[in-house]
Formats: C-alpha cells, structure tokens, sequence
C-alpha cells in the first residue's frame, strides 16, 4: 500500500493511479491468482477424467462435449459479469431476474415487430441487451449514490425485475420468437461448434483481456483490495462501480438472448437459481467474495465443474438427487483447498 | 503437499464415480435376448406422479429383462431438461422414454436424440411434432380428464356460482388440454359461470395467490380446478388461509400423497386420478417393440379414476393412488 501513499493528491488525472498498482498490487495477485486457478482446473481435470475412465466411449465424446458447452454458454456469460462484480467485492443476485426480464423485453418487441423476419430479430434483441444494461445501471447507481449494500439492492431488483417480467407476461411464457433465431443462433453451429459456445467464447475472452490488461480491469481490483485507498488515487470509483453492475447487467441481458434464442420461449420458471450457480463459479474459480482476487479464467473453470458433473452424473444413471449433493460438496471442498493453500500462502510470506 | 492433494482428488474423483456404478449389473433375464438399456427422463424430480410412473416403467423393464435409469431436471422447465437430455443421449441408451417440458423448446434436443439413433418414446406430455419424433405418445386423455373434472365439480357445488381453473403454464400439452376439456364440458351446466383460468408456473404459492385473489374477486366463486399437483395443493392452501375451504370445492388432478392427506381433510373434495404406472409401463413395453422392430401403437391414451373420501380406500381405488417411492 506504501506506493499508493506516493500518488499526487486526487484531482490531478486518472493515469498515474495505473503504474504503481500495477507493479506492487498486481505483481503479488498475480502468483496467487495463478496458483488457485490452477487448483480448480486439477480439480475439473480430475472429474472429467473419473469420468471418461468410467464411461469413456458416451462421456469422452465430440458430440458430449460440444452439447456440455451450449448448455453451459448462457451461464457462462452471466458468470463472466459476476466476476467483475465479486471482484470489486460486490455481488449481483439479480442476474436471473433480469436474463428473464430482457429475454421477455426482447420477446414482445419481436412479436409487436410482426414476429418475423431479420429486422424484428435485431430490433429485440437490442431492446433486450438495452433492458440488461438498465437494470444493472440501476442496481449500480443504488449501490454508490444511495450506499444501499450491493446484496440487498440486487435482492431488491431480483425480485423488482422478475416481477415485472411476471407483470408484462401475466406469468406466462411469451412464445412464438422468429423461427430464424433458433435455426441459425440458437441450434445453429459454424463448422462444428455452436454460435451460442461462439458467442460465450468472445465474451469470455473480451472479459480475460478486459480484465488483466486494460486500466477498467485494474480499477476494478483496486476497489475490491481497497476502495478508499483506489478513492484516493484518484480513481473515480462510485462511476467505475456502476460500469461494473452496468456490464453485469449487460451480460444476463446477452444470456437472456442466448436463452430466448436456444429455447424460442422465454423460460421463466428456469433461472431462480441462475443467480446462486454464477456466484458458486465464480467462487470456484478461485475468485474472493471478499474482492481484490479473481479471474475470469478461473470462473471459465467454475462454471464447467457442474456442468460436468451434471452431465457425467447422467450418464452414469445416479439419481437426480445426488448431483445437487454432489455439485454442493464439491464447491466447499474447492474453496477449503483454497483457503488452505492460501493460508499456507500467508504463513510463508510472513516468514 | 501438493502430492496428497492429488491423490485426494483422484480419490475424490473415483468416490463420485463409484456412487453410480452399479447399473452395468442386475437386471440380466438370462435369455439370449438383447439387453436393452433405457432412460427415463422425467418432467421434474421428485413429483410422485413421475415417481409412480418410474415404478410402473421399472416394473415393465425388469419383466422384460431390460435396463431402465432415470434423469430428471432440478424444475419443469425446458433449459433445464435441455442439458439432461444431451448427457442422456451421450449416453447413448437404446429408447428414452421422456415427458418433454415444452411442446416447442424440446424439440431441438430430441430431434437431436433421434438422429443420434435412439428411439423416443413420449410418456405423459409431448411435443408439437410429437408423431413425428416418437414411436409412440403415450398420455392420459387429458381432455377427458378435463371434462371429468367439469361433471365433478358440477356435482360438488350443486351447479350454482363461478368456478376457476388454476393452470401450470401454456404451452404444456397435457394441462392444456385438461383446461379445454374442463371448459367445455363446464358450459353444460348453466348455473356455473366460468371466470377462466390463471396460471400457477407450478408454484403452490403462487396458486395460493390466485386462488385467494379469484375469491376477492368473485365473491360468488364455489368451485376451483386444479390441473396438476402443485396448482390444486396451492389453491387449498390459498383457500384455507382465506377461511373458504367450506364455502370453495376444490377437484384436483392426479393423486399424490399431499393430495390425498387433504381428500381426506376435506380441503379438497375430488381428485381426477390419471394412471402414471401405466403409463410407465406402456412406455417401456412400446419402446421395446420398436426396438425388437414389432409394430407399435403410436398413441395410448390411459384412463382416469375419480377419488373421494368416501372410495379412496376401497380396493379399487387404492392402487391408483400416487407413491413417493416404489
């Protein structure tokens, strides 16, 4: 922190806040992130090589896999957000709620649009990305200028969004969505591979460089080490804080798509616990609910443990029960292993 | 360190892998036959309607020396079945028997499933396409059910005042159809008035909602058809929180052990039992003979028994009550 202390007195610009978190914050985040990522990944590797010992010629396939990674995308890409915001040591419940509102928003556009055609597609699906970005742009301004806790303003928009989803639809699935965005996005594959596993690829990968190599992405762990400290170094952290809730909310709109296009309905009963699953991947990719530590690699791996283990719990036919037990344990054991790597970190430093 | 970190992994890798390894054995008929290996994919877990059905399935498979598993998504709803159905079909069994979650937004995954090889067999619900995709849709015939349910409540409220239909969702084959029956067959008696239907999303609190709303609503309201399960328990449990259980007949769908605890409380009056069991049953026995290449029935409806207080002991009735474990 001593660097931070050298900084000219706020006021002056936003540069020069970059150079000395880069070197001393970063420098030492970064072996750590890197070993706990690690950790997780042995943790996936392993489950995936259970289970391709088991049942290699049904699990261990092209077919499988590429299946795990469509079903895994909308996740993904809500998971990808959530990183951001667990990272500045926020936390964004409203992620479902608002992949079910925008995925609705989006419905009825296409629908009022003629139902279809090219045009009415493009026309919802911007309203439904816009109708993300609102709702996480108002969990972000409560969050700073009202300084109501991040956890209980994003449990009031779960409930605000899906409620006025609820409202719109009358609680009844909007259908009948142009059927070219299910032939071509939603089942739709290029060369192989699914536009929808496309689509969360670029996501993913706009959020690892966005992360570990742009000024957004070392603000956004400056605030979660210390937001005071980032305050005085000049970064403007109650604007930078609602870009993240912002983006999170960007994000379950871009998911609410990826449904509404794989589905053609707007899957309302399907994403209560959307929310829960993104903050578990999160965690499990060695990203700290306490903020400052994380990466969105480390969530891609999080993200595909359950899936996973779902998927190869099917396959090897053990009852529908035992996965959620299963899935549950597996995150506390992942995050006991890294809390104990972490301590034994600690005790080595201090020495 | 690292070391026996690894080493627990891996063990905690075999450990998860062992809970599920005991499907491979058992089961063998000991003839020359083909072992067939099926799955069951049910709506939902743990609604006793499908674990009635699974009995009945698992009952037919054992008979015909065959393999049955089960899957099931976390709720009804089609992108959470999506994944269950992919890994099934990574799987590779030789027929699924499956009750599709949305007559559209299943589709993609189980024309998936058939080009994969595997023979479908629709077991309570279906899809738009659904005689195309399966060999044979099997179902109770849900109008009827409907309209059971309309002479029923017709009955219970001595024809005279509003009555309301608590739905899951559209889009569901079988409870649609199980509202359509109902309002047809209501308008035949004129003394009731028929104030339409609200949808419950299969949440009891949300039918419980609706239910006590209607009530606000329609002071007149004597009577409320309940679709499935968790509509008609909802809206006994609106209505008793409203203090209306005397003045509101409840018929209720299908027979579960909740159900029947409140047939027997005389919170519900009725209840439209449909066969699950058998319909498991035909299910297996239908994807066998396609399987084997023998002919098949591509459509089976099943029927209904009407359970009150006063038969749902009897022999007759009793073994159509629904189990929460075979």
């Amino acid at each position: 922190m001593s660097e931070i202390r050298e900084v000219p007195p706020a006021g002056t610009q936003e540069e020069p806040a970059d150079r000395p978190l880069q070197a001393g914050v970063q420098g030492a985040l970064r072996r750590r992130l890197t070993e706990t990522t690690t950790w997780t990944f042995l943790i996936l590797l392993g489950i995936v090589a259970g289970f391709a010992a088991l049942r290699f010629e049904q699990f261990a396939t092209v077919f499988n896999f590429r299946n795990i990674a469509a079903d895994a995308s909308g996740l993904l890409i809500i998971a990808v957000g959530m990183t951001f915001v667990i990272i500045t040591a926020g936390i964004d419940l409203s992620v479902g709620s608002v992949l079910v509102f925008s995925g609705v928003i989006a419905a009825k556009v296409m629908l009022a649009l003629g139902g279809e055609g090219w045009g009415a597609i493009g026309a919802g699906l911007v309203a439904g990305l816009v109708a993300g970005l609102a709702w996480g742009v108002v969990n972000g301004v409560l969050v700073t200028k009202a300084r109501v806790p991040p956890l209980i303003v994003t449990l009031g928009t779960l409930g605000m969004a899906l409620g006025s989803a609820l409202l719109i639809t009358g609680g009844i699935d909007v259908r009948g969505v142009p059927l070219e965005l299910t032939t071509t996005i939603g089942i739709g594959q290029l060369s192989g591979v699914p536009y929808v596993v496309i689509i969360a690829a670029v996501v993913t990968a706009i959020g690892v460089i966005t992360l570990s190599m742009t000024r957004f992405g070392r603000y956004t762990y400056a605030i979660g080490s210390n937001a005071e400290a980032a305050r005085r170094a000049g970064i403007n952290v109650d604007r930078h804080l609602i870009k993240v809730y912002a983006l999170s909310g960007l994000l379950a709109g871009l998911a609410g798509m990826v449904s509404l296009a794989r589905f053609a309905t707007t899957t309302i009963g399907g994403h209560s616990t959307d929310n829960l699953a993104a903050i578990a991947a999160v965690v499990l990719g060695g990203t700290s609910l306490f903020g400052g530590i994380g990466t969105v690699l480390g969530t891609v791996v999080g993200v595909f443990i359950p899936a996973i283990l779902q998927n190869g719990f099917v396959i090897l036919g053990v009852q529908p029960f035992w996965q959620q037990v299963a899935v549950g344990a597996v995150l506390i054991i992942a995050v006991y292993i890294d809390q104990l790597k972490r301590r034994a970190q600690e005790r080595g430093e201090r020495r | 360190m690292r070391r026996r970190w690894l080493l627990g992994l891996a063990a905690l890798a075999l450990a998860l892998a062992a809970c599920g390894g005991d499907d491979d054995g058992g089961g063998g008929a000991g003839s020359a036959e083909k072992q067939y290996k099926l799955t069951l994919i049910q709506g939902v877990k743990g609604d006793q309607f499908y674990v009635t059905m699974q009995c009945g399935a698992q009952e037919a498979a054992r008979a015909a020396g065959a393999t049955l598993d089960v899957a099931a998504p976390d709720e009804f709803d089609a992108s959470l079945q999506t994944p269950v159905v992919n890994a099934v079909v990574a799987k590779k069994p030789d027929a699924i028997l499956v009750a599709p979650t949305d007559t559209q937004a299943m589709i993609p995954p189980l024309t998936q499933a058939k080009q994969a090889g595997i023979k479908l067999v629709f077991v309570d619900t279906t899809t738009e396409n659904g005689a195309e995709l399966a060999e044979s849709e099997i179902a109770s015939d849900n109008e009827e059910g409907g309209r059971e349910a309309a002479r029923t409540l017709a009955e219970l409220t001595g024809g005279k005042g509003s009555v309301l239909v608590i739905n899951v969702k559209p889009g569901i084959s079988t409870t649609d159809a199980r509202a359509k029956g109902f309002e047809d067959e209501i308008k035949k008696t004129p003394g009731l008035k028929y104030i339409g239907q609200e949808y419950s999303n299969d949440k009891p609190e949300i039918a419980a909602s609706k239910a006590t709303a209607a009530l606000a609503a329609h002071p007149d309201l004597v009577g409320i058809f309940g679709t499935n399960l968790f509509s008609a328990e909802g809206a006994a449990t609106g209505l008793r929180s409203a203090g209306a259980t005397k003045k509101v007949k409840i018929v209720g769908f299908d027979a579960g052990p909740k159900q029947v605890e409140d047939l027997e409380q005389g919170i519900v009056q009725a209840l439209i039992a449909q066969k699950p069991a058998d319909i498991g049953r035909a299910g297996v026995e239908q994807a066998i003979a396609a399987l084997k290449g023998e002919p098949v029935q591509k459509k089976i409806g099943t029927g209904f028994v009407v359970v009150t207080k006063e038969n749902m002991n009897s022999p007759d009735v009793e073994p159509f009550l629904y189990k929460s474990s075979c």
